[in-house]
């Protein structure tokens, strides 16, 4: 006993117990599975972003070899330092582990590595044989774009080889570009003067929530704030732009070129028109003047829209009494192209207060002229297929003004008309997850035989693919980056390689132009360049020095043709849009409940997987658990007998989805709310499995017009479960 | 060397609600800058560590008067009276200090052992605790920034001002030589990142520095002035109920005429 | 079998029934050992606490056992330094649920901090203005203390008392108790108070916090008064609970009622200054804030007014208005009335100056933030308890704890 005591006094005494807890605190202090990030020296490049269309630029800083952060690139035209939360997030994308790490094949329903050398050569045989056989025309690829050096190499690669089939998916600027196409004759895109406006009046334009460049936009409204000008937002929920504007009209979805329209009669009844317009640089604005008069009394678009007539006439009267007024449209960030009537009912209100052109106006900008490659010189079959109508229908017999019209593909091909695709390549998209209605989506894409993506990481359409060629992400490849998104001076940035490629990954471009010279012949003579970065090199030609000094090129002088120099339209006159055109009833029937999309600027909702920093941002009010949320006014609730929180089934004619309920006091009853960009089955456990695609339960409405998508809600049912 | 002389500083904000647009980008700036770990669900806000959070106001009238605003809450580098801040006058172990040379409110994270009591003092919950071990998925921690420690479980993290660009700078002017730290030499992360402008950072002591003047502007207004929190964090609004919605009131007070609110 | 091992001239149970009464003690002591552990090798996460919740169940058990435990050192009190002789009938029993508490605090607190290994951060980087460093060095302190009482109790046992070195110990450990029950008394002083200042010093939080007096708010010294006041109420429990399960008496009437008027006159006084508190808090300190009272009681699924007033009317002046009469404390039925409402006041007013502290809003614009406990909490809150009915049990069988108990329980030779 007493030895016991003896020796705990001693051992109490003795350095000992005090070393052992002073050990093990700092054993705590460097636990051996809390990582120590390397130490190395510190470097920043300037690159450009590839994440958007928003043509930022952007500073990577990297310690080493590794890139730690990327941040706004100080001074860049587009976005001076500022960065919107998905460019930050850009280095959580390089080092994802979904990225495609090799190319693979599939063989018997498990992916394979492969060589490239293989891969190539596998493909160059089955476009020879499809050749051979007559049906070049049913080779198609799906890019991001049709702009830059990739995808009009893809373009060039399927016309030289004879298919009409290259498409990318449709916009807000496709709907602009139509208009303008019609009314002024241009064939290009529209830039919007925004900074300079005093008065904006957005028809559900997602303002601050990525529509056009989104940090341009921030920008813009920040500047509105600093001089006052004012912001009227349309749109039947209170977005965060509809928080931010001075005032926000809620309407009944679908019902906005009505109100459009019977601003318009305001304008044109009170004689608050720019007459010298008007009257001297236009035509058709008589009878399209009788046409409003007639139709659109702000009496009976109170009536559609939801907007109390005297409301519109005040609105009508404020916009047209401004000195820079501007009005714009596309719904949330643009994706969704919306009907022409919409667009050229918007387009005719900047018409009517003349600031086409105009400080503060809607301009004509050119599309990027910088690639000018020579013409390609098509053989016998190639020529021949590339009279062949598009699968899509684009400017074929109903739809003669769509370009592209990707949303309509999926019907095509599971009606099975004509010969349908064989050969499917998608370069920087992710059609199984962004089309809407995305089980036909994905039920077309299961119909084509042999479809190869070129993704860099493994989205839902590389997982459905045959073949996968990994493209090199943004920060570890070259690549040109012309930026449209409604900038007012034509602009391109180039993406420099920041880092060597990380993994066994091929530039696209590269890819191209290998597979272009295995199939030889006319082929391989249309892709002359050792290799992309030559051919892109010699594309910029002047501008590569200068590009990859600055990493962008600006035009600062540019200036849209002005009204006496005449418009591109054959009397060069500005044409008012077609009476019949405008005077269309809302497109779709509305039913007791309608499921209404949102955009947010914490999820991507289009090729770019979300990265987790950003899916920490999202809101329980969005996502909770797996659980997908909705938003719904209280009042709408009750009818339904549905409590904050509760658990319900959302159905609609194309889907059904398990949600959450939550209650907003900024949503029009008789609405349901829900984000883009959930609802992943592909990427890691960050991801995967969240919430509910929306696109699985809305589908495409074509536009009787142009055919490109126009849907902006779907009648939906929603019960208790 | 006339160091002596110089005025202490206190850097601070002024975040113009304004212009903020709830994007998300000054939270996912600080989660890049600082090596904020993220796990798989992080749905349960209660446990999400977001050093700075963006917060949704709302007016809470009904359709369709309703109106919402968003409010950026870094840490408020809470001076309390003569520095002792909420959260620093209660950490038992001295982990988190106010330091009278800079203003920031620290965090020592070898130090901290996680009782967490300074996190029931913090009324704006801007301490976080690693509920969890940080893990980044494999390839991930290739990011991860050599200028900020990544915590271990079991200790409280929160926003420190960037205080590695506070330490960058005075060596970049230290090589430079004698001259002072100016605005431009150190800003937050969340500052360069926002692309609405809507945060300033500065020295609030320095009347050559933006939030010198800003912080004077007539709408703008500290969070909870009344409970003698002596924040470093102002924001802006034009909006009466936004201003109202940063401090508590019992009903017929007014916003700008109680003791001890905002003046 | 371990006869040798009881106090003379008592009657203990078989040890086989003992043995199994305490195995299934020993079980959950076991899943609470397992809770435990769970907690210190994966983490906090194992808890439902949250960024809102930094402290939650152990911290309100924790101070709750203090509490409770505050029998021990205000019996001292009472029996050493004021001199209320009969009560050295009782203070074996009290020091031992003294000690109880104590140590399942200090264990609580271990298990509650996230990094347990630098838990001596506190002592070594003391922060003098934090009322946690007052907490901690007074109540391991008062624990040494508590200990030092304990010891000659378990040296007095048969077999122990027969070494002389141990009987000389145990004598002259008694002969300088005074001291330590002095010393014991200001420590529990301070730690019991420094524990009410813990919430009353948020300054950040208008639920909590309290004007004062110097560096204390005023909790610091309701926590001290009312530990003082509803201790001798666990105390009385606790005997009365063991009568009952023994099935015999242990401590005579008068000493119990003794106990009771002094602990009912406590609470009396307690719970008026409470109510006073209260009304300055309502009045005063929560209005300069912009709070109203039902800010604190309103918007949310749990906290009604009807906690307040059954901390200050159930928990307070019944127990107080019952106890002070002769009828109330000498009337079992009322005794146990008053000891269990003053216990379950006491435990509401750790509950709600804990959890509900962190369940208010502050900014105008956040939630009430409600949670409840996971398994591992409820484990590790029930294992203090299941090692205190452990110790009981050791003890009462093995050591002469009331020294009553043979005189009023006579074994026929
Ligand atoms: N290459 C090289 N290595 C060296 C040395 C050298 O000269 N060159 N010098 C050596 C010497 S002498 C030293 S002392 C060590 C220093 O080594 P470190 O202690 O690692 O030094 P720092 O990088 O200055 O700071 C460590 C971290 O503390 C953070 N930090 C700063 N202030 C605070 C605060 O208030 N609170 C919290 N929580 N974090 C804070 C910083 O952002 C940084 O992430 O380096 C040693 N290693
Ligand atoms: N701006 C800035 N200032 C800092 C710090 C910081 O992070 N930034 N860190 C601070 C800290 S933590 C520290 S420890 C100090 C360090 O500050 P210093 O102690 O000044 O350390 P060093 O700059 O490493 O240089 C010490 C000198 O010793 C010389 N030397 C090297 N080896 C020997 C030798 O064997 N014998 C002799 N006689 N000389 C030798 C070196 O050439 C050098 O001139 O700096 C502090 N000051
Ligand atoms: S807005 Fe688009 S281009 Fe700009 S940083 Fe964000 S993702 Fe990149
Ligand atoms: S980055 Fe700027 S605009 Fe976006 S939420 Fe933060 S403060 Fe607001
Ligand atoms: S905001 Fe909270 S954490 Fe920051 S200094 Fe103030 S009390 Fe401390
Ligand atoms: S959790 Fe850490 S920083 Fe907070 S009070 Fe405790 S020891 Fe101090
Ligand atoms: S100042 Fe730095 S640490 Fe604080 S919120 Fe901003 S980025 Fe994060």
């Amino acid at each position: 006993m007493a030895l016991g005591i003896g020796t705990t006094a001693g051992i109490t005494l003795s350095p000992l117990p005090w070393k052992i807890t002073d050990d093990l605190s700092i054993w705590t202090q460097n636990w051996p599975w809390t990582p120590v990030p390397a130490d190395g020296e510190a470097t920043d490049t300037n690159s450009a972003c590839m994440l958007c269309p928003g043509g930022c630029g952007v500073t990577v800083r990297k310690i080493g070899n590794r890139v730690v952060k990327v941040e706004g690139m100080k001074g860049h035209p587009v976005n001076d330092g500022g960065i919107c939360a998905l460019g930050l997030a850009a280095p959580q994308l390089l080092y994802s582990p979904t990225r495609v790490k090799s190319p693979m094949k599939k063989i018997n329903g498990s992916w394979r590595k492969i060589s490239w050398d293989d891969a190539i050569a596998e493909i160059a045989a089955k476009l020879i044989e499809l050749r051979a056989a007559g049906k070049s025309h049913t080779v198609a690829c799906i890019a991001e774009s049709d702009r830059g050096t990739v995808p009009l190499l893809w373009s060039r690669l399927l016309t030289v080889y004879g298919s009409p089939n290259f498409m990318r998916p449709a916009t807000m600027e496709d709907a602009y570009s139509l208009v303008m196409e019609k009314t002024q004759g241009h064939h290009g895109v529209p830039g919007f003067d925004l900074e300079n406006a005093d008065f904006v009046l957005s028809l559900g334009c997602g303002i601050i929530e990525g529509w056009g460049s989104p940090v341009r936009m921030f920008k813009a409204h920040s500047q509105w704030k600093n001089k006052h000008a004012k912001l009227v937002q349309v749109e039947p929920r209170l977005s965060n732009t509809a928080a931010k504007a001075d005032q926000w009209l809620a309407i009944k979805p679908g019902t906005e070129a009505q109100l459009a329209l019977g601003l318009a009669h305001v304008i044109l009844s009170e004689s608050l028109f720019h007459r010298p317009f008007t009257d001297n640089f236009s035509d058709g604005f008589e009878s399209c003047k009788q046409a409003i008069l007639s139709q659109f009394h702000p009496d009976r678009v109170a009536e559609s829209t939801g907007i109390p007539a005297e409301t519109i006439r005040s609105l009508g009267r404020a916009f047209a009494g401004a000195k820079h007024p501007i009005a714009i449209c596309g719904r949330g960030q643009g994706h969704v192209p919306g009907s022409f009537q919409e667009t050229a009912a918007v387009y005719l209100l900047n018409a009517l207060v003349g600031n086409i052109g105009q400080k503060g106006g809607v301009w004509a900008m050119p599309e990027p002229e910088y690639v000018n490659w020579p013409e390609v010189e098509m053989d016998s079959v190639a020529a021949n297929a590339m009279q062949q109508t598009r699968m899509d229908g684009a400017g074929g017999e109903h739809y003669p003004d769509a370009r592209y019209l990707l949303t309509r593909l999926p019907e095509m091909i599971n009606a099975g008309i004509g010969d349908g695709v064989q050969v499917l390549f998608i370069s920087g998209a992710n059609p199984a997850y962004t089309l809407p209605g995305s089980q036909a989506a994905r039920k077309a894409l299961a119909r084509i035989p042999f479809k190869v993506s070129f993704s860099t990481h493994m989205d839902e359409t590389a997982e459905m693919a045959d073949m996968i060629l990994p493209n090199h992400c943004f920060l570890e490849r070259y690549e040109d980056v012309p930026v449209t998104s409604g900038l007012t001076k034509p602009m391109v940035n180039l993406a420099v390689p920041v880092l060597q490629p990380l993994y066994d990954t091929k530039h696209v471009g590269d890819v191209i132009i290998a597979l272009a010279r295995s199939l030889g012949g006319n082929i391989a003579a249309a892709f002359p360049w050792k290799n992309y970065q030559a051919c892109l090199k010699k594309t910029l030609g002047d501008r590569w020095a200068h590009l990859t000094e600055e990493t962008y090129w600006v035009d600062n002088n540019y200036r849209p043709t002005q009204w006496q120099d005449g418009f591109e339209t054959a009397t060069g006159k500005f044409i008012f849009p077609d009476a019949k055109r405008l005077n269309r009833s809302p497109l779709a029937a509305q039913g007791d409940l309608t499921l209404i999309a949102c955009d947010s600027m914490c999820l991507s909702s289009g090729s770019v997987g979300t990265p987790p920093f950003l899916i920490k941002t999202v809101p329980d009010t969005v996502l909770k658990d797996l659980y997908m949320v909705v938003e719904m006014n209280p009042k709408t609730a009750a009818a339904l007998q549905l409590k904050e929180g509760s658990n319900a089934v959302l159905s609609t004619q194309r889907g059904a989805a398990r949600v959450k309920v939550h209650f907003s006091e900024g949503i029009m009853p008789g609405l349901v709310a829900m984000q883009r960009g959930l609802g992943h089955s592909a990427y890691d456990k960050y991801l995967a499995g969240k919430g509910v695609n929306i696109n699985e339960l809305m589908g495409p409405v074509d536009d009787p017009d142009s055919g490109y998508d126009a849907a902006w809600g779907i009648s939906a049912s929603l019960t208790k479960a | 060397m006339k160091q002596e002389h110089v005025k202490p500083k206190k850097f601070g904000m002024v975040i113009d609600l304004d212009k903020c647009t709830g994007c998300g980008s000054c939270m996912v700036a600080c989660m890049a800058e600082n090596n904020v770990p993220f796990k798989e669900n992080e749905t349960n806000k209660l446990d999400s560590i977001t050093w700075m959070r963006v917060f949704k106001l709302t007016n809470n009238k009904p359709f369709p008067m309703n109106e919402i605003c968003y409010l950026p809450r870094p840490c408020q580098h809470c001076e309390g009276h003569n520095g002792h801040s909420p959260c620093v006058s209660v950490c038992p172990a001295t982990a988190t200090d106010y330091d009278m040379e800079t203003g920031i409110v620290s965090q020592i994270y070898t130090r901290c052992f996680g009782c967490r009591y300074c996190m029931g003092a913090c009324p704006y919950h801007a301490r976080y605790f690693n509920w969890w071990d940080p893990v980044w998925p494999e390839g991930m921690e290739k990011m991860l920034s050599p200028n900020v420690s990544p915590r271990m479980r079991g200790v409280v993290e929160k926003c420190s001002f960037c205080y590695h660009r506070y330490q960058r700078a005075k060596d970049k002017v230290y090589y430079e030589g004698t001259r002072e730290i100016e605005e431009g030499d150190y800003q937050t992360a969340c500052t360069q990142a926002c692309p609405a402008g809507a945060i300033t950072f500065g020295d609030l002591n320095n009347k050559h520095h933006a939030v010198y003047r800003l912080k004077k502007d007539p709408h703008a207004f500290r969070l909870l002035e009344r409970l003698g929190t002596n924040t470093k964090v102002y924001y802006v609004s034009r909006k009466e109920w936004v201003r109202r919605a940063g401090d508590n009131y019992l009903p017929g007070e007014e916003i700008g005429k109680v003791k001890g609110g905002h003046k | 079998m371990d006869s040798a091992l009881i106090p003379e001239g008592v009657k203990r149970c078989p040890l086989p029934k003992f043995v199994i009464g305490l195995s299934v003690v020993g079980a959950v002591l076991l899943w609470g050992v397992y809770a435990m552990l769970l907690c210190w090798l994966k983490g906090l996460n194992q808890t439902n606490m949250n960024d809102y919740y930094g402290f939650a169940l152990w911290i309100w058990a924790d101070l709750a056992v203090i509490a409770l435990g505050g029998g021990a050192f205000f019996t001292g009190l009472l029996r050493y330094i004021i001199g209320k002789d009969e009560l050295k009938n009782i203070i074996n029993f009290a020091v031992l649920i003294g000690f109880i508490c104590y140590s399942s605090a200090l264990l609580i607190l271990a298990i509650d901090i996230g990094q347990p290994l630098r838990g001596w951060f506190i002592f070594w980087h003391a922060n003098v203005h934090s009322m946690l460093t007052e907490v901690a060095f007074c109540l391991s302190c008062y624990f040494a203390v508590l200990t030092i009482e304990y010891i000659p109790l378990v040296l007095e046992n048969r077999q122990l008392d027969k070494i002389p070195f141990f009987h000389n110990l145990t004598h002259n450990m008694h002969e300088v108790m005074a001291v330590f029950a002095a010393t014991g008394a200001f420590l529990s002083c301070f730690h019991q108070g420094s524990l009410g200042g813990v919430a009353g010093v948020l300054f950040g939080r208008p639920f909590a916090y309290r004007e004062g007096l110097l560096v204390w708010p005023w909790t610091f010294f309701l926590f001290t008064w009312s530990a003082a006041a509803y201790g001798p109420c666990f105390t009385i429990f606790l005997t009365k609970l063991l009568e009952k399960i023994v099935g015999k008496k242990l401590v005579k009437d008068n000493v119990i009622e003794l106990l009771a008027k002094i602990s009912g006159w406590m609470i009396f006084t307690y719970i008026i200054a409470k109510t006073a508190d209260t009304w300055y808090w309502v009045a005063v300190t929560a209005p300069s804030k912009g709070f109203q009272l039902m800010d604190f009681y309103s918007n949310n699924a749990f906290y009604g007014v009807w906690i307040l007033i059954a901390e200050i009317v159930v928990g307070g002046f019944f127990p107080a208005l019952i106890l002070i009469t002769h009828k109330g404390r000498s009337t079992t039925g009322l005794l146990w009335t008053a000891v269990l409402l003053g216990m379950i006041g006491v435990c509401l007013n750790r509950w709600v100056m804990v959890l509900q502290v962190m369940a208010v809003p502050v900014l105008s614009f956040d939630h009430w933030a409600l949670y409840y406990p996971s398994w591992q909490e409820v484990a590790t809150t029930i294992l203090p308890v299941a090692y205190g009915v452990t110790l009981v049990a050791l003890s009462y069988r093995y050591l002469p704890i009331f020294p009553q108990e043979k005189e009023l329980n006579p074994v026929a030779a």
